[in-house]
């Protein structure tokens, strides 16, 4: 499912644009490579209750970005819980988050996001490993992110 | 005999009990997670004997022996290479381990580490209380273990701790850091269950004391330690708070485990809890509130506490019973007999820089910086043993790898000269150490430990002296033996067609503070100097962009170690230009060209250039037929940084 424009993420357009602005981030992933954003709140992924998450009670809007005909594409789609939302990387975002994303759109928004992770106003989880993030071409995306650094033993 | 240092420290030197056991001084040698040495089937090599022994012989007290997965189809494995105790056929090595321990006057313990949510590295997926994914690719995806499958995990648990206590260890530990299954249990991140393992604290802390419970049971007569969070670090992601943590803690007291171990942060934390930019020392509150709430328990406590003198103080004040120390006595085996004998300038100090953990996550066997024999206990040939030949030797040289060599060699046997031609030692290390954010005292202690060794040994150093051909001929036929040690420079060769180039500024002169900068600069080059440099200009107040050739910064930094430049230059403001050249530079700013193509101009005072390096090996070419054996070491051979320089200077001492 595709619109226009999203309550909770804005203009599609302006996702689109940001994701063109930033193709060489996206160059070497492989075709159907996806990455998910839901509302913390709206999907029930809050602090100590995945659970919630994984057993989402209605369907949410999700903005999912997949690669397809070697670019990026950012589309709406309905998240019905993690098991059986197919994407390599979910990000989740709090209200504060989307607000922000929302108003940087037209600026360096993955510096925004990179930022927002750090702050703790988004969360991130993975559903590949690192080999198979790397063979699907990941890595700069999550270089961008900052995600590639994080975690183990520090 | 009491021993100077062991009167000085008295309260870390004084013995203790636990349990039935008398333990000779108030050290624990923490398990330091696994050494990935062993069989990818779980069997302890004799590489990992080797180890073994000299961490025996470390003087502690209380050794707990690496983390070992107790179920034989690996879900509880972590590492590559763990060791593994659910079998009886894995008990001659372990007898040996509590032997070599016992041998040593110290009580052994076993550490159990089943890794839940880290585990099942060879299988695909981990087992956790609930399916929640990971956070980090390192990991796994998660299976949800029914409560069949709970009972069988705490059978294991107090099984391998029976099988540890039959090959002769005095005592066992589970640990939960840093977010193993333990901590998976007791975590409110983790631990979505709706059953009677999941919910409330009470709840989710069932599995541990079913857990403490069984053990306690399969071995009445032995000691067991608990590793719990004081805190997780997990907050973001809905964790513990760390008043749920203590209540845990007041649980596994409650359920009379012998010893509480205090633990800081999990793998997913986003934040650093004993890298070398913590403060020593910031965590102690935790363990002094553990000891406050639960007197009749013995806490220990080690995260980020490297020095004795604190531990000593800790001990005296009641912030913990036991000093809890690994990382430290990776770099240097005789930290505790140099603390007892008060020679602690003698300590080859643990700088935090975390290269054991860089390697283990890249499932590579742990090194350490600091210690070139570390793993390689079992080789002869990194032994120092005297030298057949006497030799005199020069080194050309006092960065790390040349004092490295210095001191090795000299404690063979060998006549040692060191020529610098700086006024002190430490070469390009002082300079990067004055400009660190992170703590410069960690790399100032490395150069001081090689100046008090070199003075020590008899090393002669000889200071604000150039090495060159014209000097070699003064001193022809004096050494048997040259090492070209003189470290790496910029290469400002590269840049001189440049327009401009006569403006460039070489990183490490203004590293050395010999060069002043505008208030705008732009750095030419990402990597470890450039981004160091820049980094101490930010915080200093100037606008600094950096220049990276290359799709990323920080490159050559060590892998636990780049978040923390990548947050600093976020954080510090400094903009960065990748996969972009120089191409021209004036007085008014730097001219930068894309791979894309596309030409910038970037307004700024003052260009420095930290990139790309050049070995100093041009000294080989101008020696090589004026003296017998000619050898290169550290950057002199190819510029890389202070893990290769200490390891290179090391070998090349004990191979002379």
């Amino acid at each position: 499912m595709t619109t226009a424009t999203d309550q909770t993420f804005g203009e599609i357009a302006s996702w689109q644009s940001m994701l063109d602005r930033h193709r060489e981030l996206f160059l070497d992933m492989v075709q159907g490579s996806r990455i998910g954003f839901v509302s913390r709140e709206a999907s029930g992924i809050l602090p100590g209750k995945h659970l919630d998450g994984v057993k989402v009670a209605s369907e949410v809007p999700m903005l999912a970005w997949q690669l397809e005909n070697g670019g990026m594409s950012a589309r709406i789609e309905r998240f019905a819980g993690m098991s059986s939302t197919k994407v390599d990387l979910l990000l989740v975002a709090d209200e504060e988050a989307l607000e922000t994303m929302r108003s940087e759109l037209g600026g360096d928004t993955l510096t925004v996001i990179k930022r927002l992770i750090r702050r703790g106003r988004m969360m991130f989880f993975v559903f590949k490993n690192k080999a198979q993030l790397q063979d699907a071409g990941y890595e700069d995306f999550l270089d961008s992110l900052g995600l590639a650094f994080l975690g183990a033993c520090r | 005999m009491t021993k100077p240092g062991e009167a000085k420290l008295s309260h870390l030197f004084q013995p203790g009990r636990i349990g039935k056991f008398e333990v000779k001084n108030r050290i624990k040698y923490g398990a330091c997670c696994v050494s990935n040495y062993n069989g990818r089937d779980g069997t302890i090599t004799p590489r990992e004997l080797a180890r073994v022994r000299v961490i025996a012989g470390t003087g502690c007290g209380l050794i707990t022996n690496q983390g070992a997965y107790p179920d034989a189809l690996g879900e509880g494995k972590s590492y590559f290479r763990q060791i593994a105790i659910h079998d009886d056929k894995f008990l001659p090595q372990f007898e040996m381990i509590a032997r070599y321990i016992h041998d040593a006057g110290a009580m052994a313990m076993q550490q159990i580490l089943h890794a839940g949510r880290y585990g099942g590295i060879d299988l695909g997926y981990c087992v956790q209380p609930s399916v929640v994914p990971q956070t980090l690719p390192h990991f796994r995806p998660p299976r949800e273990l029914t409560k069949e499958q709970i009972k069988v995990v705490i059978a294991q648990h107090a099984d391998a701790a029976k099988r540890a206590i039959r090959a002769g260890f005095d005592a066992t530990e589970v640990t939960s850091f840093m977010g193993y299954l333990l901590a998976n249990f007791n975590s409110r991140f983790t631990n979505q269950r709706t059953d009677e393992y999941g919910g409330s604290v009470e709840n989710r802390g069932r599995f541990m004391r079913e857990l403490i419970d069984a053990i306690k049971q399969a071995t009445p007569d032995n000691p067991l330690s608990i590793r719990l969070n004081g805190a997780e670090l997990m907050d973001r992601w809905g964790g513990n708070t760390q008043e749920e943590s203590f209540e845990l803690m007041q649980q596994a007291a409650d359920c009379g485990v012998d010893m509480i171990s205090v633990t800081v942060g999990w793998q997913e934390a986003p934040e650093s809890s004993f890298g070398r930019d913590v403060e020593p020392g910031y965590w102690n509150f935790l363990s002094e509130k553990a000891k406050k709430m639960f007197p009749n328990v013995l806490v220990a406590f080690g995260n980020r506490l490297p020095d004795p003198a604190m531990a000593n103080a800790c001990v005296k004040d009641g912030v913990f019973d036991y000093w809890e120390v690994c990382r430290p006595l990776l770099a240097d085996p005789e930290l505790i007999h140099k603390a007892a004998e008060d020679r602690m300038e003698e300590v080859r100090p643990c700088i935090g820089s975390l290269n054991c953990l860089s390697r283990l996550f890249r499932d590579l066997p742990y090194t350490c910086t600091m210690n070139p024999m570390l793993g390689h206990e079992v080789e002869p040939e990194y032994h120092v043993t005297e030298a057949t030949e006497k030799k005199r030797i020069m080194i050309i040289g006092a960065g790390p790898a040349g004092m490295e060599a210095a001191i090795t060699a000299r404690k063979r046997g060998h006549s040692v000269t060191v020529f610098d031609k700086a006024d002190k030692i430490g070469g390009a290390l002082g300079a990067y150490a004055a400009n660190d954010l992170a703590r410069p005292a960690d790399l100032q202690s490395v150069i001081d430990y090689y100046g008090v060794m070199a003075k020590k040994l008899g090393v002669e150093v000889r200071l604000n002296t150039e090495a060159n051909a014209k000097f070699m001929r003064s001193v022809l036929h004096e050494y048997d033996v040259c090492i070209v040690a003189a470290g790496s420079r910029t290469d400002m060769a590269v840049f001189q067609y440049l327009e401009g180039s006569e403006l460039l500024v070489d990183a490490l002169e203004v590293a050395h503070g010999r060069t002043k900068v505008g208030k705008r600069v732009v750095m030419i080059g990402g990597g470890m100097i450039g981004l160091t440099i820049s980094e101490f200009l930010a915080k200093a107040g100037h606008e600094v962009t950096v220049i990276e050739q290359e799709k990323r910064i920080g490159g050559d930094i060590m892998p636990t170690f780049k978040w923390r430049h990548t947050a600093w230059v976020d954080e510090l403001g400094i903009q960065t230009v990748t996969l972009a050249h120089l191409t021209k530079v004036s007085k008014e700013g730097a001219t930068v060209k894309t791979t894309k193509g596309e030409e910038k101009f970037i307004p700024c005072d003052s260009v420095i250039v930290s990139s790309p390096r050049k070995a100093n090996h041009d000294l080989f070419y101008e020696f090589q037929w004026m003296v017998d054996e000619l050898h290169g070491g550290g950057d002199a051979t190819v510029p890389r940084g202070l893990d290769a320089a200490i390891h290179e200077g090391y070998r090349l001492g004990v191979r002379i």
